[in-house]
C-alpha cells in the first residue's frame, strides 16, 4: 500500500545515456569516423578506379587464365605434389598440437605448475609462435634447413603451437576449479591432476580447436610450397614465374577444391561434435 | 594423542588489509566430530581449507599427528593430504567422469602416475571403491556419469572418493548446504555413522546450528575471523551462540 502511494507521488526517473560519458562516446565515434574519412582521402582512393577495377580482373581472367590447363594438374608430378601437400599439413598439425598440448597447461595461469618460470615461458613460447607469420617461419626454416618439405612442416608445427597453444590454454582458463582443487586435496601431482580435473573439462572444447587448426593448417601447406618448402606452392611459384597463366589457373582452382572439401570435412565433424555435445546437456538437464 | 593441533594460526589473502583468520588455536581428538559455526564470511571455509593448505598460513601451525604440516615442501605435502579426506559443499565431483573413477580418484596419490594416466588401478583399489558404493548406496550408478546424478547421490560419491583415501581425518566444508533438509540430514548421519565405523575423526563446517549440535560433540564458534567459542556441544548457552552471531559480516 505505502510504496504504492510512494510512487504515485514521486516521479522516478531513468536515462540510459548520462552527461559526461555520452559526451566521450560521441566523441569517441566521431574522432573514429574523422580518421576513416582522412585516410581515404589520403590514400586517395578513387572509387571510378576501384569500380572499374572488377570489370578488368573479369576480362583479364577470361582472356588469359581461361581455360585452366587441366591436364597439366593431372600430371603425377603434381598430384605427387598434392599429396606431399597434405602430408606436411598432417605432419604439421599433430606434431604442433601435441607439443601445444603441455604448453597450453603450463601457459594457462590457474593449473600452471610453476607461476613463477613455467607459466612465463609457455607463455613467451606461444606469444613468439604467434608473432612471426606462417610464411616469415617458411623462409626462415628454409634458409637454415634448404629447400624440400623439412622446412615445410617445421613452418607448420610453429604455426600450430602459437594457434592451437592460445585457444587450448584459454579453455584451461574457465575451467571449473572446484574439480581441480578436489583432486589436489587427493594428493595427486601436477600431472594426474591435469588428466583428472583438467583434460576432462576441456576435451570436447579442445577437439573443436584440432580440427579448425587442422583447416588452417592445411591451407597454409598449400601455399609454403611458394617460398620453397615443398608442395603445391612450390609449382605455383614456378608457373607465375613463367607466366603460364592456364597452369597457374588450373593450380589455383585446385587449391580452391582441396581447401573446400577439408572445410567441408571439418564443418561436418564439428557439427557432430556440438550435436554430441548438446545430447550431453540434454541428458544432465 | 591429539590428532590434529592447530596453533595460533594465522590467515590473510593476498591485497587483504585485514586478517581473515586471528590466532586459532584447537585439537581434535581421536573420537572427534567438531563443527565450525559462525556467520557467514566468519572464515570458516578459509580455516578448513588452510588445514590441508589449499589456502596458504600466514603464520602459526598446522600439525596432523606429530607433522608440521605448515612447513612441508610440496612433494611431502601432497604425501600427507592423502591422509586428508575432503567433502566439498559443491561436491566438487569430475563431471564428466564415470561414478567409479571419480572414486577411484582418491587413490591418485597412492598410485604412480604413469598406472594412473592408463587408469590402470590396483585390483585391491577397485574392490574397495565398490564397497565403499555400496556402503554409500550407489553401487547400481557405478558405470554412470557423475553429472547425471542428484545433489545427493553425488554427495555420496564425494564421501566415497574422500574414504578412497584412508584417511586419517575427514575435512567437511559445508557438506550438506546444496542440499535439501531431507537429504542433507541423511548425509549428515551417514558422515557420522562411517565416520565412527571406520574410526575417522571429523572437523566440519557447518552453518546450520541446528544440525551442528545434533551430530557433533564439539564446537568451535567463529566470528569475522575470531575464535568466540570452543567447547563440548552441551556446554554451548543460547548466550553463546548470540555472541557468535551478534555482529553479521557480509
Ligand atoms: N580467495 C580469496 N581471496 C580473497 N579473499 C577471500 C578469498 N576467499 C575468501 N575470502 C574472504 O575471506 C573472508 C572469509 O571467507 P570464508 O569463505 O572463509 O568465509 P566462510 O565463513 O566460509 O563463509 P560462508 O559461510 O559464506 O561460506 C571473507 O571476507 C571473504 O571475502
Ligand atoms: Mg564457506
Amino acid at each position: 500500500m505505502s510504496t504504492q502511494s510512494q510512487t504515485q507521488n514521486r516521479q522516478l526517473h531513468w536515462q540510459r545515456y548520462r552527461y559526461p560519458q555520452s559526451l566521450i562516446q560521441f566523441t569517441l565515434v566521431l574522432l573514429a569516423l574523422s580518421a576513416l574519412a582522412y585516410s581515404i582521402h589520403f590514400l586517395n582512393i578513387d572509387l571510378q578506379r576501384l569500380l572499374s577495377v572488377f570489370g578488368r580482373v573479369g576480362e583479364v581472367l577470361a582472356e588469359r587464365y581461361f581455360p585452366p590447363d587441366l591436364a597439366y594438374i593431372s600430371q603425377p608430378g603434381y598430384l605427387q605434389s598434392v599429396i606431399e601437400s597434405i602430408q606436411m599439413a598432417y605432419l604439421g598439425a599433430i606434431l604442433g598440437m601435441l607439443l601445444a598440448v603441455p604448453l597450453a597447461w603450463f601457459a594457462a595461469w590457474n593449473v600452471t605448475p610453476a607461476r613463477r618460470w613455467l607459466y612465463p615461458l609457455a607463455r613467451l613460447a606461444i606469444m613468439g609462435s604467434r608473432s612471426v607469420h606462417e610464411m616469415i617461419w617458411t623462409i626462415l626454416f628454409v634458409t637454415v634447413l634448404g629447400f624440400g618439405m623439412l622446412p615445410g612442416v617445421c613452418a607448420l608445427v610453429m604455426f600450430c603451437i602459437g594457434f592451437a597453444g592460445k585457444l587450448f590454454a584459454e579453455e584451461i582458463e574457465v575451467i571449473d576449479m572446484g574439480q581441480v582443487e578436489a583432486m589436489q586435496a587427493n594428493g595427486a601431482n601436477p600431472l594426474q591432476t591435469f588428466m583428472y580435473a583438467v583434460w576432462p573439462q576441456v576435451r570436447t572444447a579442445w577437439t573443436g580447436i584440432a580440427i579448425y587448426t587442422w583447416d588452417v593448417a592445411f591451407r597454409a601447406a598449400t601455399v609454403v610450397g611458394f617460398f620453397g618448402a615443398g608442395g603445391m606452392g612450390w609449382y605455383l611459384k614456378r608457373n607465375v614465374q613463367q607466366l603460364e597463366t592456364e597452369r597457374v589457373a588450373a593450380i589455383l582452382l585446385s587449391i580452391v577444391l582441396l581447401v573446400l572439401v577439408s572445410e567441408l570435412i571439418s564443418a561436418w565433424a564439428r557439427h557432430r561434435l556440438s550435436r554430441r555435445r548438446a545430447g550431453n546437456q540434454l541428458q544432465n538437464a | 594423542m591429539s590428532i590434529l593441533h592447530v596453533n595460533q594460526l594465522v590467515a590473510r589473502y593476498p591485497g587483504a588489509k585485514t586478517d581473515t583468520l586471528k590466532e586459532i588455536s584447537f585439537t581434535v581428538n581421536p573420537a572427534d566430530f567438531y563443527a565450525i559455526i559462525g556467520p557467514s564470511g566468519a572464515g570458516k571455509s578459509t580455516l578448513i581449507r588452510c588445514i590441508n593448505r589449499l589456502v596458504e598460513p600466514t603464520s602459526g601451525t598446522v600439525r596432523l599427528f606429530d607433522q608440521q604440516i605448515t612447513q612441508l615442501p610440496p612433494r611431502q605435502l601432497r604425501q600427507t593430504r592423502r591422509h586428508i579426506g575432503m567433502i566439498f559443499q559443491e561436491f566438487n565431483l569430475v563431471d564428466r567422469m564415470s561414478v567409479m573413477d571419480n572414486v577411484l580418484s582418491g587413490r591418485l596419490g597412492y598410485t604412480s602416475t604413469w598406472r594412473s594416466m592408463l587408469k590402470l588401478f590396483s585390483q585391491a583399489d577397485i574392490q574397495r571403491a565398490l564397497e565403499l558404493l555400496e556402503r554409500v548406496g550407489l553401487l547400481e550408478h557405478v558405470d554412470k556419469r557423475a553429472d547425471q546424478l542428484s545433489g545427493g547421490q553425488r554427495q555420496r560419491v564425494g564421501i566415497a572418493r574422500a574414504l578412497m583415501q584412508d584417511p586419517q581425518l575427514l575435512l567437511l566444508d559445508e557438506p550438506t548446504a546444496s542440499l535439501d533438509p531431507k537429504i542433507a540430514r541423511d548425509v549428515m548421519t551417514l558422515i557420522q555413522q562411517t565416520a565412527r565405523d571406520l574410526q575417522i575423526p571429523v572437523l566440519c563446517n557447518i552453518h546450520d546450528v541446528a544440525l551442528a549440535k545434533e551430530f557433533c560433540n564439539r564446537i568451535l564458534g567463529l566470528q569475522d575471523g575470531r575464535m568466540m567459542f570452543d567447547g563440548e556441544t552441551h556446554s554451548m548457552s543460547q548466550q553463546d551462540l548470540d555472541r557468535i552471531y551478534e555482529r553479521e559480516v557480509l
